[in-house]
C-alpha cells in the first residue's frame, strides 16, 4: 500500500521551485551586499568552479584606484555564489564589483559600504603641563582627547607658533619630529621636546638654544581637521598660549615638599605641595601612602598646575603615623628625577645620587 | 661503512656546534593556532623563516613561522607604486584607513614582509602582508599559524584608575642575535631606556632581562636618553650593539655588558645632528668596504663608514656633527623605512605625493 499524498506534495513543490527558478533566471544577473558578503543573484552557478576559478566570475575592489581585489573566500550558499571578504566591509568606502556570468553581458557596479557616522565628537580635554609658563627645558607634552584618535597626524595637525604667529618648522622645530607615543586607548598623546636642544653640552643646545626660550610667548595649536579613530574631524580647533620660563635643573627633593595632614576621623585630603610643577602622569602612580597596616587606598587628584597632590582616603583617617612613599623615578616637568637630574654633571660626586628605589616622608595624623 | 658513520657524526656535530639552540629547527617550539596580536609594529627575522613581531599594544613579542624557507640568492626587483593603496585594497579598504608600520626581508627567501594596521585607532586590526612570486601581495594568515608569544613586563600598568593605566612602551626596534630577541622600548611617561634581551625559543618563565642604558657624556653631562633604533655588529671580533638615539648620537655597547640589571654606559662615537629621529640602521659591504646605512626623520639617509670603528675615541666634548665620517645619500629621499634586501640592494618604503611606494634600491 503506497500513500500517494506525500509524492504528490513533493511533485507540486518541485514544479513550484522550477517555476520560481525560471522566474529568477529571467532577471539579469546582479550582485548585492548582504550581511557583509557580496551575493550574486539572477544566476544559478554550477556546482564546481569554472576553470578560471570563481574569481573569473566575480571580483570586488575597494575604492577607485588600480588596486588588487579584496581578499576573501567564495562559497555556494543556497544555490547562489557568495564572496565573503576576509575583513569587514568598511563604512564610507565604495566597492567596485565586476560580474562576468557566462553567456551574459559583463556587469560592473558600485556598491556603497555602510554609511559612515560623520558627526564630530572629538575635542581636546586637557594639555599637560597645565600652567602658562613652561621651563625652557620642558621635556614632555601630554594632550588628552575626549575620544580615541587617529595616529600619524602630528606632522600635519599640531603646530607651535612663535609670537608673530609663524609656525616653528625645520631647524626651528621644537618637538621631536614625527614621534607619537599614544596610550592604549589612543586618547592621550605624548610628545617630546627635542632632547638635542635640551641637553647641556650639545652644540645645538649652545648654538640653536633650548626649544622654549625664556621670556618668549608661544601658541600650541591643534587643528580641527585632526581625525578621530573613525576618521571624523574634531568639533573645534584647540589652542594654548604659554610663555618660556627658566630651565629647571634641580632634582625634586621630597624634603622640600609641604605636607598638610588632615584631622583624624575626617576624609579630608592629605595635600602635598611641591615647589615646582611635576610630571602629571607620573604623579598618578609614583606616590602612595602607607602605615603600619600597609598601603592606604584612596583617590588621587592633581591640582594647582601639577604643584599639588591631593590624596582622599577611602576610609576616614585614623590617628597615627603614616608615610608618603615616593618612587625615586618620579620626574618633574623637565625630566629631573628624585634620584637623578635629567643630565648629570659627571664632575659631581656620584654619591650625591639617591640609589634607593623609594623615598619616604613620614607624617602623623593627630 | 665506518667512514660513513664518522661523516654523519661530524656533520651532526658541526650542525650542533653551529646552532645549538636550533638543531631541531627554530620553528619547532611554535604551536599552531591563532596568533594573539593586538598590533603589528617592528619586524625582525630569526632563523628558519621565523618572523618576530613587536606588538606594542599587546606589550609582547610574537614569533611566527612564516614557512617561507625556499632560498633565493638574489632578490627579485621590487617596484610597487602605491603600496599603501594596494595593501588597503587587499584588506577591503582605502589607503587613508590603514598605516604601514614596518618592513622586513626574509634573509632566506628575500621576500618582503610588511606590518600593517587596518585602521588608525586603537581598534585597528594587525595584518602581515608579504610579497610573493610574480610581484603579487599575499596575506600571512594569523588565524592558523605556528606561533609563540612572550609578554614584556611592566609595559602596561594593569591596575588603578584610568589615568594610571595609560602607560605604554612603544617597541621602537627589535633584532635577533645569538639566540636572543633584543627589544628597545620607549615609554610614553618616564624618560628612560632599557634594552631587553629575551631568549628564544621563548619560555614562560623568562620574560627577558633588561639593562639600563646610558650613552656617553657630551660635554660634562650624561643622560639616559631612550634608544630609538639599533643593530648588532662585530667590532674587532667582539659582539656589540650600535644604537642611535633621538638626539642623535651613535653609541657602541659591548653585548657582553648587557646583563640583567646592569647599568651600561656606552661610548659615543659619532654625533649626527639634532632635530632628528633615527629610524632604521643596518650594515652592508660594498667593494670590500664596510658601511652602515642609517635612515632619519629629518636628515635623510646616511652612509656611515664602518671601517675601524674601534679606533674612534669617545666623544666627550661639546660637539655638533663629528666622529665617524658619513655622507648623506642624495639619491634617497622621502625614505620612511629601509632594510637590507640582498648583497646589492636595500628595500625602501618611500613617501610620495600620492602615497607610499615599496621598491628595491641599489646599495649606495
Amino acid at each position: 500500500m503506497i500513500c500517494l499524498k506525500p509524492l504528490l506534495r513533493c511533485l507540486f513543490i518541485a514544479v513550484a521551485l522550477q517555476l520560481g527558478a525560471a522566474a529568477i533566471a529571467a532577471e539579469p544577473a546582479s550582485v548585492s551586499l548582504e550581511g557583509g558578503a557580496f551575493k550574486v543573484t539572477g544566476w544559478t552557478p554550477p556546482i564546481l568552479p569554472p576553470t578560471g576559478g570563481w574569481e573569473s566570475i566575480l571580483t570586488v575592489h575597494a575604492g577607485r584606484g588600480d588596486v588588487p581585489a579584496l581578499l576573501g573566500a567564495y562559497a555556494l550558499e543556497a544555490g547562489a555564489l557568495v564572496f565573503r571578504p576576509s575583513y569587514p566591509i568598511t563604512a564610507g568606502v565604495q566597492y567596485r564589483v565586476a560580474l562576468h556570468v557566462p553567456g551574459a553581458p559583463a556587469v560592473e557596479k558600485i556598491i556603497d559600504g555602510p554609511r559612515r557616522d560623520t558627526t564630530p565628537v572629538a575635542h581636546v580635554v586637557s594639555v599637560y603641563p597645565s600652567g602658562d609658563v613652561w621651563p625652557s627645558n620642558q621635556l614632555r607634552l601630554y594632550i588628552n582627547f575626549s575620544t580615541a584618535m587617529s595616529r600619524n597626524e602630528v606632522a600635519g595637525h599640531l603646530h607651535i607658533l612663535d609670537e608673530t604667529g609663524k609656525k616653528l618648522e625645520g631647524v626651528d622645530t621644537v618637538l621631536l619630529p614625527g614621534q607619537e607615543l599614544w596610550d592604549p586607548t589612543f586618547q592621550r598623546l605624548t610628545l617630546t621636546f627635542d632632547p638635542g636642544r635640551i641637553k647641556r653640552g650639545l652644540t645645538s643646545n649652545q648654538t640653536v638654544g633650548p626649544p622654549i626660550e625664556e621670556g618668549k610667548t608661544y601658541t600650541l595649536v591643534i587643528d580641527r581637521e585632526w581625525p578621530d579613530a573613525r576618521g571624523v574631524p574634531m568639533t573645534e580647533r584647540f589652542q594654548k598660549v604659554f610663555r618660556g620660563g627658566p630651565a629647571e635643573r634641580r632634582t625634586p627633593d621630597p624634603a622640600n615638599w609641604t605636607l598638610s595632614p588632615p584631622k583624624p576621623g575626617t576624609s579630608a585630603p592629605l595635600v602635598v605641595t611641591f615647589p615646582t610643577p611635576m610630571n602629571y602622569p607620573l604623579l598618578q602612580r609614583m606616590l602612595e601612602i602607607d602605615s603600619v597596616l600597609g598601603r592606604v587606598d584612596g583617590k588621587i587628584e592633581i591640582a594647582a598646575g601639577e604643584t599639588q597632590w591631593r590624596f582622599t582616603p577611602d576610609l576616614p583617617w585614623k590617628a597615627g603615623n603614616y608615610r608618603l612613599i615616593a618612587d625615586a623615578r618620579l620626574e618633574d616637568r623637565a625630566g629631573n628625577r628624585i634620584n637623578q637630574p635629567f643630565d648629570i654633571d659627571v664632575f659631581e660626586k656620584v654619591t650625591k645620587r639617591i640609589e634607593t628605589p623609594t623615598v619616604a616622608r613620614p607624617f602623623t595624623i593627630k | 661503512m665506518r667512514k660513513t658513520h664518522l661523516s654523519c657524526l661530524a656533520l651532526l656535530s658541526a650542525i650542533t656546534l653551529a646552532s645549538p639552540a636550533f638543531a631541531a629547527g627554530a620553528a619547532d617550539s611554535l604551536k599552531a593556532g591563532k596568533a594573539e596580536l593586538r598590533s603589528a609594529g617592528r619586524l625582525a627575522f630569526g632563523p628558519d623563516g621565523v618572523l618576530f613581531v613587536g606588538d606594542s599594544l599587546g606589550a609582547s613579542i610574537v614569533a611566527l613561522d612564516t614557512g617561507d624557507t625556499t632560498p633565493a640568492a638574489q632578490a627579485a626587483a621590487i617596484d610597487m607604486t602605491g603600496i599603501d593603496g594596494k595593501v588597503a585594497g587587499l584588506l577591503g579598504t582605502t589607503a587613508d584607513k590603514i598605516l604601514i608600520n614596518a618592513i622586513a626581508v626574509n634573509p632566506i627567501s628575500k621576500n618582503a614582509y610588511i606590518s600593517v594596521s587596518r585602521g588608525r585607532g586603537p581598534d585597528a586590526t594587525p595584518v602581515i602582508v608579504r610579497t610573493a612570486a610574480g610581484g603579487k601581495l599575499e596575506m600571512l594568515s594569523l588565524d592558523n599559524i605556528k606561533n609563540a608569544r612572550v609578554s614584556l613586563p611592566n609595559t602596561v600598568a594593569g591596575e588603578g584608575n584610568a589615568d594610571q593605566r595609560k602607560r605604554m612602551d612603544a617597541i621602537t626596534d627589535i633584532a635577533f642575535t645569538n639566540g636572543k630577541v633584543v627589544v628597545a622600548g620607549l615609554s610614553n611617561e618616564e624618560f628612560s631606556s632599557n634594552l631587553r634581551m629575551i631568549s628564544y625559543p621563548f619560555t614562560s618563565a623568562e620574560r627577558g632581562a633588561s639593562a639600563e642604558i646610558f650613552h656617553g657624556s657630551h660635554g660634562g653631562f650624561e643622560t639616559n636618553s631612550p634608544i630609538r633604533t639599533f643593530m648588532t655588529y662585530k667590532i674587532n671580533g667582539e659582539d656589540v650593539v650600535l644604537a642611535a638615539y633621538t638626539c642623535t648620537p651613535l653609541v657602541v655597547f659591548k653585548s657582553a655588558d648587557l646583563k640583567p640589571g646592569n647599568k651600561v654606559k656606552g661610548k659615543t662615537i659619532a654625533e649626527l645632528g639634532a632635530g632628528n629621529r633615527p629610524l632604521d640602521m643596518f650594515a652592508y659591504k660594498k667593494n670590500g668596504a664596510d658601511y652602515i646605512l642609517m635612515n632619519n626623520s629629518s636628515r635623510g639617509v646616511m652612509k656611515i663608514s664602518a671601517a675601524k670603528l674601534e679606533s674612534y675615541p669617545a666623544i666627550t666634548k661639546p660637539t655638533d656633527i663629528t666622529g665617524v665620517p658619513y655622507e648623506t645619500v642624495k639619491s634617497l629621499n622621502g625614505i620612511e623605512h629601509i632594510v637590507a634586501l640582498d648583497d646589492t640592494h636595500a628595500l625602501a618604503l618611500v613617501k610620495t605625493s600620492a602615497g607610499q611606494d615599496l621598491k628595491s634600491v641599489a646599495l649606495p
